[in-house]
């Protein structure tokens, strides 16, 4: 991390507690010989909201799946909650249950119904029983819109539909912090705002959040922060307003230039 | 612009047109045939040569099977003496057949067979039924713990206190089978819901609902098991086992335990663990490379060998052991293409929500995939139905053993059609179920399903 972005993390703290959320240093990732993560330094407090782009195969997907280990790093350390994420099956379940994560691609549960696609962590994981798990459910299901849906299967749903149940279903498990994979990438234009108003609900909420996504409207109204990747390093990252108005690197502009063109 | 404007100028306001019915001659019964078998002069003759092969061939069939019969006679001589004509010969199939369904097991305890079979039958009817909760329940006490008392009835003669214990623990499930069924019928609450309601647990939290649950099953065992205590049947060797009987016995067996093994082997031959790996492909692939027969004779005459002197090896189990592991193995790769069906993001959704890897499994990937692989796990039944026949070989009086013991009696000697016919449509009866089942299965279960 340069001095600069050292001094705007700093900065930004104040926007959120003080809490650290999520502590990653000097993190390694490689695929095969593929490089993918490279040094990558990066403390999340609690409440933060952050976006995340770049262009594709920066490894701001792999950053972000990193965290609840759906891909496991070579060296470096992350902490999650105070816990340390290594090869301890323990402390990596203790990190899921913590973590929620919405996919690209939803990834419901299609042979369970939208409700029991809510409770079954809460009930396998959590231990809680059948009753108070879709108490639960049916609160997020109402938060994100669509109570009315939790008889249905996912097949029976629009993909708007799908990834706001995916949304409910990580948040029955009352998680502290939520990663979102490209979530509105897989969406027909006219389905997406019903999502991004979703996220933005949980932005208003305290939520600590970290987005991977091209929705730069998102990001100027909900981020305290944006962090921008490209070759697997962390290569800028500031408040939306600076970000935005004032980039200080040449690939940064560049790529602002390129996805604020039309 | 200006071109169209006038025609949608004449049409302000939309009405649909009406539907009108297709043109005649396209459908129903006669456009079906004029489109499948007359739709040309070449199909047309082709159709008319056919319907007149038909004919002939099940006219010929008819009088053989039939019109030229004879359903009543001591002996094949008989049978050659009373017809002048070929036709069958029914008579020895009709003397025969209890024999086919049932070996040589003592006619006086053939009702032993018939009343597990019929209570086999009645402890799966509630799955078919829409009504019923806890359908897994009681479609794995079936599979797992009705064996038991199916074992003690066929087997009979003394129990230990195992037997004892299981028999009384299988006898308890069918009861509560048949109750929780009822109630489920009459009153939707299912027999777990009444215990807790009459035991006054329901107001208390669920995770000590299963308190009554276990004490009031524990109880009921233990007043099976009382009532029992006197009651035993004449020992029947398994030698005396055979026909249908014996076949199903097997198959039975071996179908029950083909899933669960093949799921087992399919998991440990995608596990990341390298031994747990090897060791699942060799198994997979030594028994998938050999012949059920070389299978069934090792087991049979070439295990014995190498067992300490003295030690005999019942020959009925180790030929239900051998065809077990063959189908297991089968049943392996079945299962482990089902599982690459399912897509990547499945396993990360599970993991992402932090279930454990066999939570994962169980909960998400298995019914997934199960539905997937429903036409070639069946299909797998079938053919395991079927190369059961080949137990006859090793000395085992299956169904198609007791059919080639029929041209062995010298009554009937050289009698092959006929048995050989009947023993064609009890499996064509069992195949066609099971084929039909599976349809059906494949169209339930994809209803609410669909992605």
């Amino acid at each position: 991390m340069s001095l600069e972005a050292e001094k705007n993390t700093e900065q930004l703290k104040s926007a959120a507690s003080d809490e650290v959320a999520i502590a990653m240093s000097k993190v390694n990732k490689w695929f095969g010989d593929f490089h993918v993560l490279k040094d990558i330094d990066l403390t999340v407090f609690k409440g933060e909201r952050i976006v995340i782009c770049g262009p594709s195969g920066s490894g701001k997907s792999t950053l972000i799946r990193c965290i609840n280990r759906l891909e496991e790093h070579q060296n470096g350390d992350i902490i999650v909650n105070g816990t340390t994420l290594d090869s301890n099956l323990k402390n990596i379940h203790a990190i899921r249950s913590d973590v929620g994560m919405v996919f690209q691609s939803f990834n419901l549960f299609p042979h369970l119904t939208v409700l029991e696609n809510c409770t079954l962590a809460p009930i396998w994981v959590k231990n809680f029983t059948k009753s108070e798990a879709e108490v639960t459910a049916m609160e997020y299901l109402e938060r994100v819109k669509i109570p009315e849906q939790a008889a249905k299967y996912p097949g029976q749903l629009s993909g708007g539909q799908q990834q706001r149940v995916a949304i409910a279903r990580s948040l029955c498990m009352n998680p502290q912090v939520m990663l979102f994979d490209e979530p509105t990438s897989a969406l027909d234009p006219e389905m997406i705002s019903e999502v991004l108003d979703v996220m933005f609900e949980l932005a208003e909420t305290g939520m600590t959040m970290l987005c991977v996504t091209h929705e730069m409207g998102f990001a100027k109204r909900v981020a305290d922060r944006v962090i921008f990747m490209d070759f697997g390093e962390i290569v800028e990252q500031n408040t939306p307003e600076e970000f935005f108005e004032n980039p200080k690197l040449d690939r940064t502009k560049l790529f602002l230039s390129q996805i604020l063109s039309h | 612009m200006t071109d169209l404007a006038p025609d949608i100028g004449n049409r302000s306001k939309f009405t649909p047109k009406p539907d009108l019915p297709p043109p005649p001659n396209t459908t129903g019964v006669s456009g079906w045939l004029r489109y499948n078998l007359f739709n040309g002069v070449f199909n047309s003759i082709l159709t008319a040569l056919s319907i007149i092969a038909i004919f002939f061939m099940v006219k010929a069939f008819y009088e053989w099977a039939f019109v030229n019969a004879i359903w009543e006679a001591s002996s094949r001589d008989e049978c050659r003496i009373s017809s002048t004509k070929i036709g069958t010969c029914w008579a020895g199939v009709n003397v025969w057949f209890t024999r086919f369904i049932y070996g040589r097991y003592a006619d006086a305890e053939i009702w032993r067979i018939n009343l597990a079979f019929i209570i086999f039958i009645i402890w799966m009817v509630p799955l078919w039924l829409p009504k019923i909760t806890s359908k897994i329940f009681i479609g794995l006490s079936a599979v797992l713990i009705y064996p038991f008392l199916a074992g003690y009835m066929f087997l009979g003669g003394e129990r230990g206190w195992f037997m004892e214990v299981m028999v009384a623990l299988s006898l308890t499930c069918f009861l509560f089978v048949l109750i929780h069924s009822l109630l489920c019928l009459t009153t939707g609450l299912g027999l777990y819901g009444w215990i807790i309601k009459v035991s006054g647990f329901s107001k208390k939290n669920e995770h000590q609902h299963k308190y009554p649950v276990i004490g009031f099953t524990l109880l009921t065992v233990a007043v099976v098991a009382f009532l029992i205590n006197d009651i035993t049947f004449k020992y029947m060797s398994n030698n005396l086992w055979g026909g249908l009987f014996l076949t199903l016995v097997i198959s039975g067996i071996a179908i029950a335990s083909a899933l669960p093994a093949g799921i087992i082997l399919a998991l440990g031959r995608r596990s990341k663990m390298a031994v747990i790996r090897v060791l699942c492909v060799a198994f997979i692939e030594l028994f998938r490379s050999v012949p059920l027969i070389t299978i069934l004779f090792m087991a049979t005459t070439m295990f014995p060998l190498f067992l300490p002197g003295g030690m005999v090896i019942n020959k009925l189990a180790s030929a239900i052991v051998a065809v077990c592991l063959f189908a297991a193995a089968y049943m392996a790769e079945v299962v482990r293409g089902g599982l690459q069906a399912i897509p990547k993001g499945q396993y990360e959704a599970a993991e992402a929500v932090g279930l454990t890897y066999w939570q994962a499994t169980v909960l998400i990937v298995m019914p997934q995939a199960l539905k997937f692989m429903i036409p070639n796990i069946v299909g797998n039944f079938m053919g395991l139905l079927k190369d059961t026949t080949l137990v006859s070989i090793i000395g085992l009086y299956d169904l198609l053993g007791m059919i080639n013991a029929v041209s062995h009696d010298p009554k009937w000697i050289g009698l092959h059609h006929e048995p050989l016919f009947t023993a064609a449509v009890l499996f064509f009866i069992g195949c066609f179920a099971m084929s039909k089942y599976s349809q059906h299965l494949e169209r339930s279960l994809g209803a609410g399903n669909n992605r």
